[in-house]
């Protein structure tokens, strides 16, 4: 081309020539600029000298390649090892911080309460140091040696994991849990009997626990372990230095039980003597003339009846209670009705609540009258109270919420996504873990596994549900705020999430469907990550993604040049 | 890091996802001294290059689980270190005056051909960083992403916040940026050696 015909021509822009370098022109205008190309020289060195520009920025970012300073090559060594330690150290201190507490100040409190002649008169007091649930404080502590050991074991998997596999590493881990679990049962010699008809002769003495399952059971021995029977009907007329553990139909117990009775039957009868504590679950409970029990009795029945002699406290709840015999303690009921008869007479004060106001006969002897509050079925909005509990509430999953955000971002984040990108998998597991869960923990609870897995399970299953709502919370505040990876803003957007989730959850009859639905929800979201978490991790072999150029990054500029 | 052509560490990858130490260091070792180049050149001062290398490594280990296996690796490292290098700058409001002007509505001078392509071949490499650091943070950073990690206009786009379609003035701009600062140099270099 000469150069009178190319100045007829209309150069292209500076910018048209660098999308074109850069292969960003849709495919018609870059044909349009290569055939322009073609014919004019002016825009040709325009072009060219951008390539240039570009290599040579290329080439002047990758040269000069200072070595990685001292204080980087540093960082991840140090980064690795405070990480390694961190978590060991923070459940070590929080342990110890836990048993110092215990033996420090509630331990010594609680002697001296006890010297002082004083029982627990408090539900808390009731339910932690009188221990209707557990054998008592050391079995917690039992527990925190087998956490910290599970800790050790933990620690130890995460320095053998160099050389094991993520499969053999949970092999590990359930072998070591399966061995931790047989060794007290090894150890305490456990004797085991089953059949139809099931007895324990009255000169008979059993030096170990005994775990007995049978439709007709009857003890008139001596047991010097622990009892513990599943059966349809049960009679323990002999003595179990023990606790008398139960999951049965209807059950008797005429002897004496030094430790506590804890369980459940359709029909629990006590006529003798128990040494500690008796908690029960049952159609109908009868503490007999009889009976003596030397604690506290805490039941959930249909109806409750305590016409013997109770040292300590009474925790009720249930359809009906009468009292007819002596409780040193206090006493707390909540049930439909409540009698209290001449022959009753009651150490402490008597709280309850009702659907309507305590029968008490002239002649029982109250320490003080008993106090009544109806139960109020539907939450009172009018009350000053309720909101600021509702506010109690939010700042209490808030709370929570924070703490497990912090703790496990990554984990946190994944299941705020599968809440909202999966919520099919989320309902479907909801509903398997959120209902299948318990029960299967319940079963267990009755196994000879035992009550801990059962109620850690429980109680995990517990904490996810709350930790749901926290979840859906955080993805509520992402769809009014944005989403978010980082920490940070992600707990705000949980905060302002939750805060409104709690408001939905106090609307008049619908608020429970809010509720119960969020926490479901954000339960199957947290089971699919966990689900998931268990799946093998990508594996070695898996096709390589396609390469895009690191270092040194080849720069891509432009496609060929035209001829 | 990885050499064109070769494979990434698919399998320190996976490990390191699954929580391993060891692969999570073999990665760091790998990929550190690239990282620190891109902060050193989208950062204005060494110790704010190194500051920003170790929070990003920080930031890519909560973040690993979230980087998507069929994807390279080396240009998700890039993005992560892209978007908290302009967080940053964006934070200590580097930008000056000049970048925050609706840059859309100013017209770009057209060059002479022939005297940019002088100008480039005249100019050394040393020059060019030496002209780089004198440059706003967004024009460096839009220059840093394209020409250093060979990163895409739509990374570009959501690394600044911009419309892609903005992303080639963006760029272009940078380069009008680069190229007065090194006539400038050149004038400067001229007048102390006079």
């Amino acid at each position: 081309m000469s150069g009178s015909e190319e100045r007829n021509l209309k150069h292209l822009d500076e910018m048209t020539l660098l999308l074109y370098l850069e292969r960003q022109l849709e495919r018609a205008r870059g044909l349009e600029v290569s055939a322009h190309m073609q014919e004019c020289e002016t825009c040709r060195t325009l072009l060219r000298a951008l390539e240039r520009e570009s290599r040579l920025l290329t080439r002047a970012m990758l040269e000069d390649t200072e070595p990685l300073p001292s204080r980087l090559a540093q960082f991840q060594e140090a980064a690795r090892r405070s990480m390694q330690w961190i978590w060991g150290l923070a459940f070590g201190l929080a342990a110890t911080g836990v048993y110092a507490l215990y033996t420090g100040y509630i331990q010594p409190w609680q002697s001296e309460l006890e010297k002082a002649g004083f029982s627990g008169t408090n539900l808390l007091g009731l339910l932690i140091f009188q221990s209707p649930f557990w054998k008592g404080w050391q079995p917690m502590i039992t527990l925190l040696e087998i956490l910290a050991m599970a800790t050790l074991g933990g620690l130890g998997v995460m320095f053998l994991r160099r050389r094991i596999r993520r499969g053999s590493a949970l092999a590990l881990v359930f072998a070591g849990l399966s061995v931790a679990m047989m060794l007290p049962a090894q150890a305490s010699a456990t004797e085991l009997r089953k059949g139809d008809r099931v007895s324990v002769g009255r000169d008979e003495v059993i030096h170990s626990d005994l775990y007995v399952a049978g439709g007709q059971i009857r003890i008139a021995g001596t047991i010097e372990g622990d009892l513990v029977v599943a059966g349809g009907d049960v009679e323990v007329s002999g003595t179990v230095k023990g606790d008398l553990l139960s999951a049965s139909g209807q059950v008797r117990m005429t002897g004496q039980v030094d430790g506590s009775i804890r369980g459940y039957a359709g029909n629990i009868t006590v006529k003798g003597k128990v040494g500690r504590n008796v908690m029960t679950c049952g159609g109908d409970v009868n503490i007999d003339r009889d009976a003596t029990v030397g604690g506290s009795i805490t039941s959930m029945s249909g109806r409750l009846s305590i016409d013997g002699h109770v040292q300590r406290d009474v925790l009720g709840m249930g359809g009906q209670a009468n009292i007819s015999g002596f409780i040193g303690g206090s006493a707390k009921i909540r049930s439909d009705e409540l009698n209290i008869e001449s022959t009753a007479q009651i150490g402490g004060p008597v709280n309850f609540e009702g659907n309507k106001p305590p029968h008490v006969d002239e002649g029982a002897k109250l320490a003080s009258p008993v106090h009544f509050e109806k139960i109020t079925h539907a939450p009172n909005y009018s009350s000053p109270h309720y909101y600021i509990w509702q506010l109690i509430w939010a700042s209490a999953y808030i709370l929570f919420g924070l703490v497990l955000f912090a703790l496990m971002p990554t984990f946190s984040l994944q299941a705020v996504n599968s809440a909202e990108e999966h919520v099919g998998a989320s309902v479907g597991l909801a509903v398997l873990v959120g209902f299948g869960l318990p029960i299967a923990a319940c079963i267990t609870c009755v196994t000879v596994v035992g009550l801990f897995v059962g109620l850690s399970t429980l109680a995990l299953w517990y904490g996810a549900l709350h930790f749901g709502l926290v979840v859906i919370g955080a993805l509520l505040g992402q769809w009014l705020m944005g989403r978010t990876s980082e920490l940070w803003p992600l707990i705000g957007r949980m905060c302002v999430g939750v805060v409104i989730v709690r408001l939905f959850t106090i609307i008049p009859h619908v608020g429970w469907v809010f509720k119960y639905g969020a926490a479901l929800w954000g339960l199957g979201a947290i089971s699919l990550v966990v689900f998931r978490r268990f799946q093998p991790a990508v594996a070695a072999g898996a096709p390589s993604a396609p390469t895009v150029q690191s270092l040194p990054p080849n720069t891509t500029i432009g496609g060929p040049l035209p001829a | 890091m990885s050499a064109p052509g070769i494979t990434e560490p698919t399998e320190a990858i996976a490990r390191a996802r699954a929580g391993d130490a060891d692969a999570w260091g073999q990665l760091y070792r790998e990929y550190a001294p690239a990282i620190f180049r891109f902060c050193r050149r989208a950062m204005p001062t060494r110790e704010d290059a190194e500051d920003a290398t170790m929070e990003i490594f920080m930031k890519l280990k909560g973040k690993l689980n979230q980087y998507d296996t069929t994807r390279s690796f080396s240009a998700w490292l890039y993005k992560v270190a892209a978007n908290h290098c302009w967080d940053l700058l964006r934070r200590r409001k580097i930008r000056q005056d000049k970048e925050t002007d609706d840059v859309e509505n100013v017209p770009l001078e057209h060059p002479e051909p022939s005297q940019l392509e002088k100008l480039i071949e005249q100019r050394s490499s040393e020059e060019v960083r030496k002209a780089l650091e004198k440059m706003g943070a967004r024009a460096r950073m839009a220059l840093v992403m394209r020409y250093y990690s060979d990163m895409s206009y739509d990374e570009i786009a959501d690394a600044l916040g911009v419309r892609r379609a903005f992303v080639g003035v963006v760029l272009l701009r940078a380069r009008h940026e680069l190229r007065q600062a090194l006539e400038g140099n050149a004038a400067l270099a001229a007048g102390g050696t006079s």
